[in-house]
């Protein structure tokens, strides 16, 4: 019985991810094709096409998505392996990981934001650059950052936004007991052979770990190479990237630029695919040059180089934490805050009681879809993970179920949205909060799933075992084993879901068509116009809310499973598994 | 216990899940009591939002009606939204009620028939826009209205500089359109103005055609063709080549949505701006996003005037609860809250001499902000070209500098 019902939850989360994606797929590929009744298009040919490969910074569009994407993956790779060489056999590793975290739940659109208070020619590093001299009027914007031509501000803020995600999804995998007793063996091997540490972790623990990332790093890649916030914030626009033109042309008030949008949409795909197939092949070049240094017998690796990288780092992303804090706090709270002063002249809570006014119905509506896609979320997870031990399928399938899984992050959002939206017209056009619950599930159940996954693997398998063996269900089993000794891991997934939910600016924005006020519409909104505290004050409530969230799951399984002691231990067993993420 | 406690919790957030669901249906069942009224307009300002949130409360008062404010980002976001409602059958349940328009996305909805016609008309305030004697209030950038939209506010184009900064550079504001060239020179990178997609960004390009080609001023009010075109663009192109290599961020960049042109003025990357709102910046200064040695002034080669509109959709559901809110707009008490600088400033549509004395005094303000233009000045008015001129100019501006998303 019980079985039976997961193995339905399981077909319901297939379904529920790829549905979605294909009818988004589909529709936009008729209006690439020329067919869209609505504007008076009937015929379905290729002109489309031909009129997006004419235009005459296409090639350099396409260029600035793979050059971004590509790059900032790259980079925020690097980055992260060099963290983890570095610091991997270190005390260090879990204060880099407090740092990080943050990082992983503040949407982009803030993320950008925050870069732009802290490095415009106006920004604190301008600002404290300028102690000391006669300036009275900042920088005339004539420096790389923001708004370069090459994209390489976007290509910088990417990687700065990817490289924690990376981290996190790193240790996770180390941290799994398999993985881990694997990896401690390989260690001693390198170390016992007189390879230094550094050298140990890039031949020998490197090519396990990434082996098992891979999935979620080409995740990574398609966001990247796909992402509209942040070009739209830091980037350039003579021309632009390609997904930020598709939002533009999808919002045209020439309505037949659709058309251009759809087959535009349609390119961005294939642009993504093309930059998963560049990076699988670096990695082929990796490990073909990997292979022949390998039996070279060097015993060190760069260590020097790799130790200076990774400080360096570790100091940037300090800096930067401190900067953007010191900024978007006092600007929301600033009166006059003229140029080069470090200090406002004064403070008044003005912006925050205007923010405050506007916020109830934003707020509460975040907080209903949040709750209520991450609460769903977690529980057809849990059916389903429970399904996979109940009844282990073949391995094809499973293959297809793990790209499944992937779909909705594999297929750029500016590609499948506009389509969507257009199919959630012909079915059920008033039930705006289903849509939009639908559009928020795409995106959440993906990384509850990862999430809990991870839990669920290092769950001792013998507790169910031996309650089995005195004669318990299944259900009673999953019930009264499973889901208590799993509740930590479960209220950190619950907490990524909503997270994930509250950050959501595009598929809320179409699925509900605007009726639904969420804290990230408003923000994105408020950054549209002309205060700069007032958008502070949305950065800081944006930052903040999913915190709140964290917190709990951090503190609230302590608290209700033993009140006082065991509560830093827990603490940090279940950040631990925050880093399935 | 700790089953207990997740099996509560569990319980717990049923509840909170499924009770607002259920209030959901209950708000809907009451819908013939309370209308919902959806107002599409851009959110990107505390002013706008602060006025349209006491018109939601006075309307609730008054008529009982629940005014939603949809805050966009882009006002393209709702017309493509009925558009798409239009293409899969959605002729009767819409989910935009009224819309804030004008110029282009009026031209577009008014081509597809995505507005309601002839309506405003019925409007008991309307006739105090005096709309005889007054074309501006049924005329959008040329176009006619044919009462598919009610005119809500007016405006008009000033300029505003950091004085202190002028100080320090030993300038003078530049009054003409030429010497805002010559200034540009002199200081490079402290001025710009947004892509033509933006609604100040081609209200500047309008601008600068009208002041550059004073000799053909009559062509701009005729439908742009490629006569008149060739003969105002190569005025226009000589001076835009000349300024954009002196502008913030060398040209390269321009920035995509007027708001961001305030937003550098208030951190200093920019000296000066331009506004189609005179009042948003003595109240900008007010809220400490603009410094306190801003002036605002008026050009003395002329100043783009144009009005703005209340559009109501072909598929509205509750299209006489939305006209009632657009009457109440258009009443002298809301008028005039929209008029006053602490609110919005946003100039009245109605003809105040066609006011009773006590309405008329609604409209008078007593203290004048520095920062605020000074309104005892004339001002030349230079009337928005003919709707095909906003196309045209930025189709050939594309043409020529680049497609800038």
């Amino acid at each position: 019985m019980f079985a039976q019902f997961t193995r339905v939850a399981r077909w319901c989360l297939v379904l529920l991810l790829c549905v979605p994606v294909l009818a988004g797929l589909v529709g936009v590929a008729f209006p690439a094709l020329g067919y869209f009744p609505a504007i008076g298009a009937n015929t379905l040919s290729l002109d489309v096409f031909k009129t997006l490969f004419s235009l005459k910074d296409i090639w350099q569009m396409v260029w600035l998505s793979l050059f971004t994407g590509v790059g900032s993956t790259l980079l925020a790779i690097a980055g992260a392996f060099l963290l983890l060489a570095s610091f991997y056999q270190s005390n260090w590793l879990n204060k880099i990981q407090g740092l990080l975290s943050p990082f992983l739940v503040f949407p982009h659109a803030g993320a950008a934001i925050a870069l732009l208070f802290v490095f415009s020619p106006s920004g604190v590093f301008a600002r404290i650059a300028a102690v000391g001299t006669n300036a009275a009027i900042p920088g005339a914007g004539d420096a790389f950052f923001p708004n370069d031509p090459w994209g390489l501000s976007v290509l910088l803020a990417l990687s700065l936004k990817e490289l924690p995600f990376i981290i996190l999804m790193a240790l996770s995998v180390m941290s799994q007991p398999l993985v881990k007793s694997k990896l401690s063996g390989y260690i001693k091997v390198g170390t016992a052979l007189g390879y230094s540490p550094v050298a140990t972790f890039f031949k020998l623990v490197m090519p396990v770990v990434f082996a098992q990332i891979k999935l979620p790093i080409l995740a990574v890649l398609v966001f990247a190479t796909s992402n509209v916030e942040i070009p739209l914030i830091l980037g350039g626009n003579n021309p632009s990237t390609l997904a930020v033109a598709i939002m533009h042309w999808f919002n045209h008030i020439d309505l037949s630029m659709r058309l251009l949008a759809s087959s535009a949409a349609v390119l961005q795909v294939a642009v993504s695919g093309g930059a998963l197939l560049l990076l699988l092949g670096a990695e082929r070049v990796v490990i073909y040059v990997g292979r022949k240094r390998l039996a070279k017998g060097n015993r060190r690796f760069f260590d020097s180089f790799v130790h200076g990288a990774a400080h360096g780092t570790v100091a940037l992303y300090i800096a930067l934490i401190g900067a953007v804090i010191y900024s978007v706090l006092m600007y929301s709270i600033a009166k006059q805050w003229a140029y080069p002063d470090l200090f406002p002249e004064g403070t008044t809570l003005l912006h925050w009681r205007t923010a405050v006014e506007t916020l109830a119905t934003p707020l509460s509506n975040s907080l209903l879809l949040g709750i209520l896609v991450s609460t769903s979320a977690i529980a057809l997870v849990l059916f389903t993970l429970e399904s996979e031990h109940l009844k282990p399928v073949g391995k094809n399938a499973e293959r297809a179920f793990s790209v499944s899984l992937f779909l909705p992050l594999l297929v750029p959002g500016v590609a499948f949205l506009y389509g969507l939206v257009w199919f959630q017209q012909l079915v059920l056009q008033d039930a705006v909060w289903f849509h939009t619950y639908i559009a928020h599930m795409v995106y959440v159940v993906p990384y509850v799933f990862l999430s809990m996954a991870v839990a669920y693997r290092k769950f001792d398998i013998r507790y169910a075992m031996v309650a089995q063996s005195l004669g318990k269900t299944p259900w009673q089993v999953f019930y009264h084993v499973k889901l208590p000794s799993l509740f930590s891991a479960i209220m950190v997934a619950w907490a990524l879901g909503l997270a994930i939910s509250f950050s959501q600016y595009l598929p809320t924005l179409l699925a509900s068509g605007g009726t639904i006020a969420t804290i990230t519409t408003e923000a994105v909104a408020s950054v549209s116009g002309s205060s700069t505290r007032l958008t502070a004050v949305f950065v800081i409530i944006q930052a903040i809310m999913p915190l709140v969230g964290f917190l709990m799951a951090w503190y609230l399984p302590a608290a209700l499973v033993k009140p006082s002691d065991k509560v830093r231990s827990l603490k940090k067993k279940s950040r631990a598994v925050l880093h399935g993420a | 216990m700790q089953v207990f406690f997740f099996s509560c919790i569990v319980v717990l957030s049923v509840f909170v899940v499924a009770k607002p669901a259920v209030g959901k249906t209950n708000d809907e069942a009451a819908g013939e009591k309370t209308p919902l009224v959806r107002f599409h307009a851009w959110g990107g300002s505390a002013q706008v939002n602060g006025y349209l949130q006491w018109v939601a409360e006075q309307v609730k008062i008054r008529f009982n009606i629940e005014l939603q404010h949809v805050k966009l980002a882009d006002t393209s976001d709702a017309v493509s939204r009925v558009l798409a409602e239009k293409a899969a059958g959605n002729h009767k349940n819409g989910s935009v009620d009224l819309i804030w328009i004008n110029g282009e996305n009026f031209a577009a909805m008014k081509k597809h028939d995505l507005l309601s016609a002839s309506w405003v008309d019925e409007l008991d305030n309307f006739s105090l826009t005096n709309p005889d004697e007054n074309p501006a209030v049924t005329k959008d950038f040329g176009e006619p209205t044919l009462g598919m939209e009610a005119p809500w506010g007016k405006a008009s184009m000033v300029f505003y500089y950091r004085s202190a900064h002028f100080y320090t550079l030993g300038l003078m504001a530049p009054k003409t359109i030429e010497e805002l060239l010559r200034f540009s020179q002199k200081s490079p990178g402290r001025f710009t103005y947004p892509v033509p997609n933006d609604y100040l960004g081609i209200s500047f390009i309008k601008y600068a055609a009208l002041a550059l080609n004073k000799d053909n001023r009559g062509l701009f009010y005729q439908p742009a063709n490629d006569k008149s075109l060739n003969a105002v663009l190569p005025s226009l192109w000589a001076y835009l080549d000349a300024l954009h290599p002196t502008m913030w961020q060398q040209g390269k960049h321009m920035l995509r949505q007027a708001s961001q042109l305030q937003r550098l003025v208030g951190t200093g990357e920019l000296s000066m701006a331009f506004s189609f709102t005179a009042s948003e910046i003595p109240s900008a200064v007010t809220r400490f996003d603009l410094p306190e040695d801003v002036r605002t002034y008026s050009m003395q080669d002329g100043s783009l005037a144009n009005v703005h509109f209340v559009g109501l959709t072909y598929n509205s559901k509750n299209k006489a609860a939305a006209k009632t809110v657009v009457n109440f707009l258009l009443s002298p008490q809301a008028q005039a809250k929209k008029q006053a600088v602490e609110v919005w400033g946003d100039d009245t549509v109605l003809d105040l001499e066609s006011l009773s004395a006590s309405d008329q005094a609604l409209f008078v303000e007593d203290n004048i902000h520095p920062s605020a233009l000074d309104k005892s000045q004339p001002t030349i008015l230079l009337a928005e070209p003919h709707s095909s001129w906003t196309d045209a100019l930025r189709e050939a501006w594309y043409e020529r500098y680049g497609a800038r998303y």
